[in-house]
């Protein structure tokens, strides 16, 4: 049909921009990480891919390879990630759990709209309000010192000083990272939770499986695709997080890889080692990236073809 | 008590209380939050009161302090023009993707995708050095920023208007084809009209994403002037400003909330169901 | 007149599945035509060609002389009313109807004048003000015929468009479709599943079956005299006998089953060897067990199934094959139930022998493709 030729200009724009926008200035990092630096500090980049100087990239490689600060930085932030993602799966589960398979009608409606809200509150806002409770008179600080967690925190080694949570804690960077990622990942937990045929889990409970055993042996096993998506969904974001350890810690002991590559480039002046560390992150999370593509896809291309 | 526990036919009651426990953990901070923007005193942390000084006060307040004011209107400016150029260039680019068949449309649905899952900071490194040693001649600032949130709330844009796109199938096309509409026509006499609660709800989830937005905001930002209230929070919030901050980010949100309420209903209203909304905001 | 078509060696590939296998139909101006068969066999992969949807991979679609295979579909006039209806949403009845009206080039007063004309035809007038979703499927399937007729096409294609409707409200619509068409006296091109609509409203019916036709012809023409098991099987009951054909006089042939022989005066009466043939229910008298003379067979009642106005016997002959027929329920045959033995007369002319259809395809039931 000629028509089909016709719509396809109709994307165009669209590509132009995303290709400009998005392909161009990537490659502009790829451009500047292999670049150089002139007299004044400011990257020089290189276009010509037969130009393009490893120098900076060695460096940043032979830090890392000897054991050096982006060594510690890079092995924090996979230490914060992965504490960050357990603690959100081990809350986050249960709730989806109960948002999908306990829910009904107006309750499930009030529970989904409570789960979303998160969503449509500013980051910073929810970060601000933990600030604001755990500052040195804030209900929070109270609270725990009270209730006695806050010695707890300081016998565990998770506390330094009494009251000093926002003073350069990981602890408290690592629960500042599951509050603000926990609703990201409970939304397709809950997803595919709730499209898990409630007859098989009939089935085995008929066949003799007690309420835990029917969860462990079919529906945990089912939610497995689901808990992978929602893992990978919230652990890209979180590996670029640099405003979360910010807010909460402003200490540069809790630096993790996103907190770097932002005091290099926007903050200070070595935007091409800040590139470089940039790419360095880009390859580490492509793994991640092509994973969540290529399920998304094939979930796009059958709505697509249906 | 122990009966309620132990019914073994109704629900885990262990299950609710970790989940009522976890929506109060979730929403009481920004509630508390909210509160304190109504606070009489200067201290966020101490309750000395109820007050809208915050709010409408004749110094330091959103109203009338020019700092607050500035970042708000700021804000609210990107939005606005991130939904003029997000919106038709989105709507476009979902039509266009959804018709063609062939060589390139795997690779053009992949670039759609991909700003959805890269990381904020890598947008806004490449944006930032893009700028700086692409287009000089643009350079840092409103525009910038402008572009560069127009970047990453396109595919939103495809998303939710290819959904709807899918639903609602080929045959009204069809169907005015066979009427003799033209190509153009059977766009602008049925399909457009059909999708419009689609494009609606899409340009409220770009407005709300646009209001957030922070990173790539910030990376782009050339002097005070083109502060938004997320970045005026980053840059305050650890110091000892007045629950004015509270009040601002009070009132983007109420902005952001009402939007989307009323795409909603919108929504809802032209598509027939609450399904399809929730489902396009789970989509998101 | 205008409104005639033909297609020439048609074909539509998908991929590797072949939907319509290079076939040729005419269909003459005026006439209510019926493109007929299980689900998959092509028949609405042909319609949407002629309407302009799918593009044919290779052969012509001549419409009034002119081969209108390439032209895109808004500019073919022809129009389709569709098995979903495809009502838009967004307008009212007024506007619907009046939608095509816009490339028509003609007034206002005229465009309201001819939407008028159009829904009295369909027995709607006074709806123009109402939504689709206000109405129910029969008056939306009444907008659908309106809108497409207010433009006064040469061709009006139907694709199943009783399909989603209830038994009887179908049978209504059945009728005045086909007052519509006569009194119109445009092309109508039906496409259907269900042999009896088919048989009660078509001038013509072409039988399709996997991409190909297998017949086509009147409506009594296909019933009383199929060339093929399929067409056979599919436009009714048709039970089927198995035996060898051996000659016969007056260009008839015996049929040699076992012991019993029986003349069959219909169909491929050349054919020698082993054979189908079939005769219709309707046929087939049923008689008291013993009697003799010609083309007479004894047999066992299996089933007896009550069906109101009559009862439909299973009766298993000499042979194994079991026989269909109809008895009215008019009081007089009260012995007929099952068990009982009866005697079966076939009249050689109500026998038919069948041409092989393609040799597989007679042992195994249509599959959709």
């Amino acid at each position: 049909m000629s028509s089909r030729r016709t719509w396809r200009f109709l994307a165009l724009p669209g590509v132009v921009w995303l290709s400009v926008f998005f392909l161009v200035a990537f490659y502009a990092v790829l451009a500047v990480a292999l670049g150089n630096e002139n007299s004044l500090s400011e990257p020089v980049p290189f276009w010509n891919p037969l130009d393009w100087n490893v120098g900076y990239l060695l460096e940043v490689l032979r830090d890392i390879v000897h054991g050096g600060h982006y060594l510690t930085v890079f092995l924090r932030t996979f230490a914060f990630v992965g504490i960050a993602m357990a603690l959100s799966l081990a809350i986050g589960y249960p709730v989806a759990y109960f948002a999908a398979r306990h829910t009904r009608g107006r309750w499930r409606g009030l529970v989904l709209l409570l789960l979303v809200l998160p969503f449509w509150i500013n980051y910073l806002m929810r970060m601000l309000a933990w600030i604001n409770l755990l500052s040195a008179d804030g209900w929070a600080t109270r609270f725990l010192h009270t209730v006695g967690i806050e010695r707890l925190f300081i016998w565990l080694g998770l506390l330094s000083t009494e009251g000093g949570w926002l003073d350069g804690q990981p602890s408290t960077v690592i629960l500042a990272l599951v509050y603000g990622y926990i609703p990201f990942l409970i939304l397709p937990l809950y997803a595919v939770l709730d499209r898990i045929d409630q007859r098989q889990i009939e089935a085995a409970r008929d066949l003799g499986a007690s309420a835990l055993s029917g969860f462990l042996r079919v529906t945990l096993p089912l939610s497995v695709p689901g808990i992978l998506a929602g893992v990978v969904l919230v652990a890209l974001p979180m590996f670029g997080d640099y405003y979360t350890p910010d807010l909460v810690s402003a200490s540069t002991k809790t630096n993790i890889i996103g907190n770097q590559i932002d005091q290099l480039t926007r903050q200070g002046s070595e935007k091409v080692t800040g590139a470089v560390l940039t790419i360095l992150l880009s390859l580490l999370l492509v793994v991640l990236m092509v994973y969540y593509l290529r399920t998304t896809r094939r979930a796009d291309e059958e709505t697509a073809n249906a | 008590m122990t009966r309620w526990f132990r019914n073994p036919w109704g629900k885990p009651r262990w299950l609710v209380v970790v989940t009522a426990l976890y929506i109060v953990w979730s929403i009481l901070p920004v509630g508390i939050a909210i509160l304190f923007a109504f606070n009489n005193g200067r201290s966020r942390t101490t309750w000395q009161g109820f007050s809208l000084r915050w709010f409408t006060g004749s110094t330091g307040s959103v109203l009338h302090d020019p700092a607050l004011q500035g970042a708000l209107k700021h804000t609210l400016f990107l939005g606005v023009l991130c939904v003029l150029v997000a919106t038709p260039l989105g709507v476009a680019l979902a039509l266009g993707l959804q018709r063609w068949r062939g060589r390139g449309s795997g690779t053009v649905n992949t670039m759609m995708l991909l700003p959805l899952v890269t990381p904020e900071i890598v947008m806004g490194v490449a944006l930032l050095l893009l700028f700086l040693n692409v287009f000089p001649g643009l350079g840092l600032g409103t525009k910038a920023q402008a572009i560069g949130q127009v970047t990453f709330t396109l595919s939103y844009v495809v998303v939710i208007v290819r959904g709807r796109l899918v639903s609602i199938g080929r045959e009204y096309e069809e169907a005015a084809a066979d009427l003799g509409a033209p190509p153009h026509d059977q766009l602008l006499r049925v399909l457009l009209p059909l999708l419009a609660p689609a494009i609606i709800a899409s340009a409220a989830v770009v407005f709300a994403l646009s209001i957030d937005d922070f990173v790539v905001t910030q990376y782009l930002s050339s002097d005070a002037s083109t502060t938004t209230v997320p970045m005026l929070l980053y840059a305050t919030a650890r110091g000892a400003p007045t629950p004015a901050l509270n009040a601002i980010a009070t009132v983007t949100l109420l902005i952001t909330l009402a939007t989307l309420a009323l795409a909603f209903f919108v929504y809802r209203r032209f598509a027939g169901g609450g399904q399809a909304a929730v489902a396009a905001a789970l989509e998101v | 007149m205008p409104g005639e078509i033909h297609l020439q060696e048609l074909t539509k590939r998908f991929a590797d599945v072949v939907a319509v296998d290079g076939i040729d139909i005419d269909m003459p101006a005026g006439e209510f035509f019926t493109l007929l068969g299980p689900s998959g066999c092509g028949k609405t992969t042909t319609l949407r060609m002629i309407a302009g949807f799918e593009r044919p991979t290779s052969g012509q679609i001549v419409l009034d002389g002119v081969d209108v295979a390439q032209v895109p579909p808004h500019r073919r006039n022809v129009n389709t009313v569709f098995q979903s209806y495809a009502l838009f949403p967004h307008l009212d009845v007024a506007a619907n109807v009046a939608f095509g009206l816009k490339y028509q080039r003609c007034t206002k007063e005229e465009r309201r004048k001819r939407v008028a004309e159009a829904l009295g035809l369909v027995q709607l007038s006074g709806f123009e003000r109402r939504k689709p979703t206000q109405l129910s499927g029969g008056q939306q399937q009444r907008v659908a015929l309106a809108r497409a007729l207010v433009l006064r096409p040469h061709v009006l294609l139907l694709d199943e468009p009783l399909g989603a409707l209830d038994a009887r409200l179908r049978k209504n619509l059945q009728v005045e479709l086909k007052a519509l068409q006569a009194e119109l006296g445009i092309t109508f091109v039906f496409v259907t599943h269900d042999q009896e609509e088919a048989l009660t409203m078509s001038d013509r019916v072409a039988v399709m079956n996997g991409g190909r036709v297998e017949q086509a012809g009147s409506p009594r023409e296909v019933y009383e005299q199929p060339e093929t098991v399929f067409v056979a099987d599919f436009l009714g009951v048709s039970n089927l006998l198995s035996g060898e054909a051996t000659a016969g006089d007056d260009g008839a042939c015996v049929l040699r089953m076992g012991e019993r022989a029986l003349r069959a005066a219909q169909g491929a009466t050349a054919s020698r060897g082993q054979v189908k043939a079939m005769i219709r229910p309707e046929r087939i008298s049923v008689e008291p067990h013993g009697t003799a003379g010609d083309n007479r067979v004894p047999g066992l009642v299996e089933r007896a199934v009550f069906l109101g106005n009559a009862f439909e016997l299973h009766v298993r002959i000499v042979g194994g094959d079991i026989l269909k027929t109809m008895v009215a329920n008019d009081g007089s045959a009260t012995d007929l139930e099952e068990g009982a033995a009866v005697t079966l007369h076939l009249p050689a002319e109500a026998v038919r022998v069948l041409a092989p259809s393609e040799p597989a395809a007679a042992e195994e039931p249509a599959t959709a493709s």
